[in-house]
């Protein structure tokens, strides 16, 4: 009763700031600025068709390659580090009670931090270290995601029914055992299809470091929408759709796979 | 493993002496004592919230009693390591047979052995199954051998039901615990399931507790009824001497009926 009231006080808080913030947009002004509406128009009338000449499609094939390959070497790190950390911070498979709750607090300290600082900032932070190499991109991807992959792992592998780890433990499974045989394949399926979604957002941000100098799709079209081809801009946007859309097929073959 | 010396025809298994447990608010089980002896088949009853998922849990060692002592084959069980000696005297199948059922039926069934296999071993046994015989034997006694390698939640009820059962039988405690085995099942599976259960008992001389509702299959299946109510044993009676009046009065029928 008293979770459901202190609830809905929330509710109205939040409701309450979210109307007050409307108070803070200058409605006067109109929110499309003066010839807004024809630069879009001119934008989306570049869509039919977008540039496919062999040339440019070449510069697109070739600004894909870095981004695919930032987004997979990114995942690999950040997958090395959530699997480990998030084990860690699920607080499954320590034993010791002493040693429980440090090792879950420090676990979770780190991919908090990991994930507290946005991958835009990790790439100003290793360019400037490593200048405009190929490991800045992939350790500013892998670190914050790292770290978000292992929270959501932890989470997973935390929050597993308890019935089959309990059916274990009578067969005589110690706690480590019942993480190998209940946990991992319980939490398993989820994990993975996690990774798959992470994995899509991973090619997206792979492609925006081009707004620190790397290179990809991201860069490209930066340079095409400052020269205002913007029918290589959808080129290179369509690229990029068809790289999500994959991984996305890949996603659900391997899912498939797991349910069989 | 050393067997406690049987000194008497009848020498105790299992003795619960004044064993209590309460949960917040609640007293789950009253102090509560009694012996079972090897091979008996005990079955429990009483209501909901009698006690027996408790008492059971005591037994298998999931919860540790407030009070009193828990005997088995002379060993106390609070001193007994949970793993390794734990599993070998005691066993449990659980209400929903609770399989890991993203697991391929062969290593649910080898999850019985986890207690007695290193921790190397039961890592590299998900990748190469060990004693992979034992498991394929225990399936094929319950007829089932050809689900080995299939993934456990594709299999039907029925199938899962014998999966958990060749767990138990790869195990091989010498007390198996049933926690409500028959309670989600239908009439014909309940009864598989309690002549499955009895035939692993009788075929190796071992002790079977299993908390149970039907007057008819306790008749049936066990030699010995302890009825629970509010945490305190109401009755304790040879299965044969279970009277429709007896039962009636534990889960309370007379009042409902008027």
């Amino acid at each position: 009763m008293k979770l459901l009231e202190s609830r809905g006080l929330l509710t109205l808080a939040l409701a309450g700031a979210f109307l007050w913030s409307l108070t803070g947009v200058d409605w006067g002004s109109p929110l499309i600025h003066t010839g807004g509406g024809a630069a879009a128009r001119t934008f989306f009338l570049a869509l039919f068709p977008p540039d496919l000449s062999p040339d440019f499609l070449g510069v697109a094939l070739a600004a894909t390659w870095p981004t695919l390959a930032y987004a997979v070497a990114g995942m690999t790190v950040a997958v090395l580090i959530g699997i480990p950390l998030g084990i860690l911070a699920s607080g499954t498979v320590v034993s010791s009670p002493a040693l429980r709750l440090p090792a879950a607090l420090v676990s979770r300290f780190s991919l908090g931090g990991l994930r507290a600082i946005h991958e835009l900032v990790w790439a100003v932070l290793f360019v400037a270290a490593f200048g405009l190499s190929p490991l800045a991109a992939v350790l500013a991807l892998g670190l914050p995601y790292g770290g978000i992959l292992g929270r959501i792992y932890a989470e997973l592998l935390h929050d597993v029914p308890p019935e089959p780890l309990r059916a274990l433990r009578t067969a005589g499974a110690s706690p480590m055992r019942q993480f190998l045989y209940g946990r991992v394949p319980l939490a398993l399926p989820d994990m993975i299809s996690y990774t798959f979604y992470r994995f899509e957002c991973a090619i997206r941000s792979a492609a925006i470091m081009s707004f620190v100098g790397i290179q990809g799709l991201g860069y490209q079209i930066q340079l095409s929408l400052h020269d205002l081809l913007f029918r290589q801009v959808w080129t290179l946007l369509l690229f990029m759709l068809l790289l999500v859309v994959l991984v996305d097929q890949w996603s659900s073959l391997v899912r498939r796979k797991l349910a069989a | 493993m050393k067997v406690a010396a049987v000194t008497a025809p009848a020498a105790t298994q299992l003795a619960a002496e004044g064993i209590a447990k309460s949960y917040p608010g609640v007293q789950a089980l009253a102090p509560i004592s009694f012996t079972v002896s090897p091979g008996e088949r005990v079955a429990l009853a009483g209501p909901s919230g009698s006690g027996k998922t408790t008492l059971l849990y005591l037994l298998a060692g999931l919860l540790q009693p407030d009070s009193g002592r828990l005997c088995i084959e002379g060993q106390d069980l609070t001193a007994m390591r949970p793993g390794k000696e734990l599993a070998r005297l005691v066993g449990m199948v659980h209400q929903q047979f609770d399989l890991v059922g993203s697991l391929p039926v062969v290593h649910n069934v080898l999850a019985g052995r986890l207690g007695q296999w290193s921790l190397a071993s039961s890592a590299m046994s998900l990748i190469w199954p060990r004693e992979r015989r034992l498991a394929q034997e225990a399936l094929e006694r319950l007829g089932i051998a050809d689900k080995l390698n299939q993934r456990t939640s594709k299999l039907s009820g029925g199938e899962q039901q014998r999966v958990a059962i060749a767990r138990l039988m790869v195990q091989s405690p010498r007390i198996i615990l049933a926690d409500e085995p028959v309670s989600s099942l239908d009439p014909a599976l309940a009864e598989e399931m309690m002549r499955l259960l009895v035939e692993l008992v009788e075929d190796s001389g071992k002790t079977l507790i299993a908390s149970l509702h039907s007057p008819y299959l306790i008749k049936k299946y066990c030699s010995r009824v302890i009825g629970l109510r509010r945490g305190q044993v109401q009755f304790d009676l040879p299965a044969a001497e279970l009277t429709e009046a007896v039962l009636d009065r534990l889960y309370d029928l007379k009042a409902e009926r008027i």
